[in-house]
């Protein structure tokens, strides 16, 4: 599949079938994730797998972003002392939430090429995520992914032109470009 | 439909936790947020029924339910439009309060 049938074809998926993901298709997304860049090479990433039906339900009950009832979730979190100890405070403060981005962004364009439908959310309860899974100090939850076979697929939003957000070579001065 | 919602305390739970959990979140999310999760929560409200036997079904908050789900993601595409299927929902609540007065009325 072309790098930008993937990109462009990715949507925030909120309704899924029931179906299960298949194991070795996670696998492909964590492998996916651990691939990602990193600051300093870091790689602050931990993953924490989903499927269990009862913690999943938990999981969801606490996360008022998350909609739909997919049937497995990664929740990428950050381990912020050993971000720290390499990274300084740039590292554990900002590199970890980048870094988490970019192993999301991994996760999200891979399970689309393989047929699956995510949604990244942030809006869950950081206290209640901690508690429910266990999660040590020194462990930070950041991007909860939720993943499943697409039961509906949402028309793209609006995006805001290209020309209208970049520059060349000094802020303000506007880089013409043929809109895509 | 999972089987932790068969009975109203759960559902009512779950609805309570949902609560709690957007009114922390709205301390550091996005404004709409606010808007988006009390509507969305207004969705799963009436949902109710669905798990509390003792209570009916409403017509007119079913309609509402779906109306809703169908407009609440515009939260995140178009604020201007999920500002106007707000304004929208309450017209319709207030034409459905007048109907139930008028009938009231009638009734007695």
């Amino acid at each position: 599949m072309d790098i930008f049938e993937v990109i462009k074809g990715r949507r925030s998926i909120r309704k899924y079938k029931l179906k299960q993901v298949e194991r070795e298709l996670t696998e492909k997304l964590l492998e996916a994730a651990r691939w990602a860049p990193s600051g300093s090479n870091i790689q602050p990433w931990l993953f924490i797998v989903v499927e269990d039906h009862e913690i999943l339900e938990m999981v969801r009950k606490i996360s008022p972003g998350y909609f739909g009832e997919a049937p497995l979730a990664i929740l990428i979190c950050s381990d912020k002392k050993r971000a720290h100890k390499i990274g300084g405070t740039l590292g554990r403060d900002y590199l970890t939430i980048a870094d988490c981005a970019m192993a999301a962004e991994n996760i999200q364009l891979t399970a689309y090429a393989l047929g699956l439908g995510t949604c990244v959310v942030k809006s869950f309860s950081h206290g209640a995520m901690k508690e429910i899974l266990e999660i040590s100090e020194g462990i930070e939850p950041e991007l909860l992914i939720i993943v499943g076979y697409p039961d509906s697929i949402p028309v793209p939003p609006r995006r805001i032109p290209l020309n209208d957000m970049v520059y060349l070579n000094k802020f303000g001065e506007r880089l013409q470009l043929k809109e895509a | 439909m999972t089987d932790t919602k068969d009975t109203g305390n759960e559902y009512l739970f779950e609805l309570a936790l949902f609560l709690a959990t957007s009114g922390r979140n709205c301390i550091d999310e996005p404004p709409l947020y606010g808007p988006f999760r009390l509507l969305d929560a207004l969705s799963r409200l009436t949902d109710f029924p669905k798990h509390a036997p003792s209570l009916s079904e409403d017509p007119f908050l079913n309609e509402v339910k779906t109306f809703v789900d169908e407009k609440k993601f515009l939260v995140t595409t178009d604020a201007e439009a999920f500002k106007q299927a707000a304004d929208e929902l309450v017209k319709r609540f207030a034409k459905e309060l007048k109907r139930r007065y008028a009938q009231n009325k009638k009734e007695k």
